[in-house]
């Protein structure tokens, strides 16, 4: 192991008394999974019990399949009996859809469709629908490439919408926007980082009014802000980027501490166990319960590298993906412990998720890598096609996976 | 439809005190009686950006729900006329009342879809709900659109119309239609295949004929905003001949692009240079005074100044580029209109960061290519 090259700076730290709680997984098979990566972005389904074995000639284990319109690489999330993803499509891909589909069955319960006011352009893989949508349990928050942001309830009726490009014109990216929403204490916060007009603001959760913006640097970016709880159970976004890794209070967009950092600008960061790993280079791990002199660094490990996908951690290991190695190391000494090449997987840009000791991670041709998780190697244990590309992470609720394919919404559960 | 509403929603002076300016004739002539209705609508067909029309718009779509007296055909019909945030809402309202009502109007929506003087995006709204699980009415209904006002729907007609062969003479009739670059383009590939020849420059209004002069300094991405002797001379017409570049004096040369997008190919023209800057200049003889836009595809930091007005300023480098990537309206005049654009080349070494090059178009507001006097 050894420190990558990131220099660090001087950190300024507020007293906000930062102490901070160990996040255990909380997700439940029936909870929702609300936003890109679940519960505490921990992308963790731990008491879920998902079929290893599924899709193929067969259609194995594949409960439903539903055709949606338009096209994304965006995620799925659920939300009680509805899995809830977007599309784009039409001339430029301006056409911007928003669909609720029926968890038990598939169909498609209710849709919204707004046009794109800013920038729909991206790159041929990619999509104007590249966001994962996020939800509070009351609304849900739809937001593309292009910046138009919008929130229904969960009838799917209007309760705002947004044109943030056209109060930033110079907001956007004509490779692509992908960062996600997250929802906390009433706030939307986006983060939208690009050459032109680039920042991060909260928006009001009930009708869509910009309580903060932050001047963000001027550099492309695609990661997503994390929710991180403290151990005196304050929630913080925190938000990285090619220059910096910095925690606001969620309502008033208030910097809490910033680190100057030379963070990754596809993957995200999360917290468990009370600290925060950030993929930088490698990846590094801070202590989060380091009080008043903030964040500080615990290890770094440049041979868990993440090039695309966000990294988790299950029980005592955090794992990440680099290309098409998927490695593991320990949580509390970032000592590698073993990596395993996912053979014959092409690029691999969604995220995996974890139910009960099986990761699975889709490659863009949409083929499934189940893995079984041990603490002296990663064994792969089946390898899923479903025909369709996936570059979008998966939901993971109750017994079942959800897979948001280029052009369909899978359920996944053992029959 | 007479709909009576007793409770009145926005109050007019309310929505003026948050700078709204609501005109009167924005609304069409629909049948709506209910007052606090009325203006809800109003409010959501003359909203621009900020938080205080987020705000008001978020109100006024409660006080619609909550009213439940406005009906999906004049939600659509209000979506004529209003901003492009508006329509949104509108839409978005509109969404929701389709839900509610919609698989009842079906008479009612095909009569909407088929008046093209309604808004090109209400119709295309109804398009699709109308033909959801219907296959044999989207086909029916394309094969009239592809010279239909709105660009969305003419762009799935033509989409699919092009999914069958076709003869040169059906192919030149979508070209005549087609907007889309794409779309041209692609009709103009398989125009060749049956060995029709079409000059897709020429075709999609690509300016093809420039001068050129530089590079000027940009080390360090310093000088997006300076402004050159260049800039001030071309703005007064007195442009000279030679100015100091970079390392050394410059000179202007004559450049014509044969390549089908009208791509200028800074990079090869200028051997590989980087953090720099060059000016081309074109000229346009316009046969009228005449509206248009000026349309950019370029992946560097770039301008352009139409007759001296700066319309286009983006500071991006690489990060993407198309036809079409940039497009602002601009007012031809009768003669001859001068067109200049800095092209600014920064200093990344990555190997898809050394492009350096940009096309420029003239057309109208629907992509149709606009000439100059005797191309």
């Amino acid at each position: 192991m050894r420190l990558n090259m990131h220099k660090f700076y001087k950190t300024s730290w507020f007293a906000f008394g930062l102490t901070v709680a160990t996040l255990s997984q909380q997700v439940t098979a029936k909870a929702d999974w609300p936003m890109f990566r679940g519960p505490n972005a921990g992308s963790v389904g731990i008491d879920s019990k998902l079929p290893t074995k599924f899709g193929g000639e067969a259609k194995e284990n594949i409960a439903w399949r539903t055709e949606l319109p338009g096209r994304s690489v965006g995620g799925v999330i659920v939300v009680g009996d509805q899995a809830i993803t977007t599309s784009s499509s039409g001339m430029d891909q301006r056409r911007l859809h928003l669909i609720s589909v029926n968890s038990k069955d598939g169909a498609i319960r209710w849709q919204q469709e707004f046009v794109a006011r800013g920038r729909p352009f991206c790159h041929p893989t990619s999509a104007n629908a590249a966001p994962t949508p996020a939800s509070d349990g009351k609304h849900v928050f739809a937001f593309y490439s292009s910046n138009d942001i919008a929130c229904v309830d969960l009838e799917g009726n209007l309760v705002w919408y947004r044109s943030l490009s056209t109060d930033f014109p110079k907001a956007g990216n004509d490779v692509g926007m992908s960062s996600s929403p997250v929802v906390l204490d009433g706030v939307c916060v986006v983060q939208i980082e690009c050459q032109g007009d680039s920042f991060a603001a909260g928006l009001n959760a009930e009708d869509g009014k910009v309580l903060w913006k932050l001047d963000r640097p001027k550099q492309a970016n695609w990661s997503s802000p994390t929710i991180v709880k403290m151990l005196d159970g304050q929630q913080v976004i925190v938000m990285q980027s090619s220059e910096d890794l910095l925690a606001v209070e969620p309502k008033s967009g208030k910097v809490l501490w910033k680190k100057e950092l030379r963070c990754s600008t596809i993957p995200s960061s999360f917290a468990a166990e009370g600290k925060l790993f950030v993929p930088a280079g490698g990846l590094t791990a801070y202590d989060l319960s380091s009080v008043g002199t903030g964040p500080s660094k615990l290890w770094d490990n440049n041979k868990l590298s993440s090039n695309a996908c966000s990294p988790l951690v299950v029980g005592k290991s955090v794992y990440t993906i680099s290309r098409t190695v998927l490695a593991c190391g320990d949580l509390f000494t970032g000592e590698s412990k073993w990596q395993t090449r996912l053979a014959d997987a092409k690029s691999i840009w969604s995220s995996p998720v974890v139910a009960g000791n099986n990761l699975y991670v889709f490659s863009d041709d949409g083929r499934c890598f189940v893995v079984e998780l041990g603490d002296k190697e990663g064994k792969v244990v089946a390898t899923n096609e479903l025909g369709e590309a996936v570059l979008g992470s998966p939901a993971v609720s109750g017994n079942a996976m959800y897979v948001r394919g280029v052009s369909s919404l899978w359920k996944i559960a053992e029959k | 439809m007479l709909v009576r509403l007793k409770t009145r929603t926005i109050r007019r002076a309310a929505i003026f005190a948050v700078g709204f300016s609501i005109s009167a004739t924005v609304l069409d002539p629909v049948d709506v009686r209910a007052d606090g209705s009325l203006d809800s609508i109003k409010v959501l067909q003359t909203l621009t950006s900020g938080d205080d029309s987020a705000v008001v718009a978020s109100n006024a779509i409660k006080q619609l729900s909550k009213a439940n007296d406005v009906t999906l055909i004049q939600s659509l019909t209000a979506m004529k006329g209003a901003t492009a945030v508006g329509r949104n809402w509108l839409s978005g309202l509109a969404n929701s009342l389709y839900r509610k009502s919609g698989k009842s109007q079906t008479a009612e929506l095909t009569k909407f879809l088929a008046d093209a003087s309604q808004d090109g995006e209400a119709r295309y709204l109804v398009f699709q709900w109308l033909t959801t699980n219907n296959d044999v009415l989207r086909k029916e209904l394309l094969a009239k659109m592809n010279q239909d006002s709105s660009p969305e729907l003419r762009f799935l007609a033509i989409d699919e119309a092009m999914k069958v062969k076709l003869e040169s003479k059906d192919l030149s009739v979508l070209l005549d239609a087609a907007r889309h670059p794409s779309q041209v383009v692609s009709i103009i590939e398989k125009l060749k295949e049956l060995g029709v020849t079409i000059d897709q420059s020429k075709q999609l209004g690509f300016l093809p004929e420039w001068r050129l002069i530089g590079p000027f300094d940009n080390v360090g991405t310093a000088n997006f905003d300076k402004v050159f002797p260049v800039e001030t001379d071309w703005a007064k017409g007195v442009v000279k001949d030679e100015y100091q570049g970079k390392t050394e004096a410059v000179t202007w040369k004559q450049h014509t692009t044969a390549e089908p997008a009208g791509v200028v190919d800074l990079a090869e023209l200028y051997n590989k240079e980087k953090g720099c800057i060059i000016y081309a200049a074109a000229e346009f003889d316009s046969e009228k005074d005449q509206d248009a836009e000026v349309r950019l595809g370029c992946i560097n930091g770039n301008k352009i100044w139409v007759n001296g007005k700066l319309v286009l300023s983006n500071e991006v480098y690489h990060t993407g580029a198309q036809i079409d990537q940039y497009a602002e309206p601009i007012r031809l005049k009768a003669g001859k209109n001068q067109i200049l654009v800095k092209v600014c080349q920064n200093e990344q070494k990555e190997q898809w960061a050394q492009d350096y090059k940009f096309q420029v178009r003239i057309c109208d507001s629907t992509g149709k290519a606009i000439l100059t006097k005797g191309r």
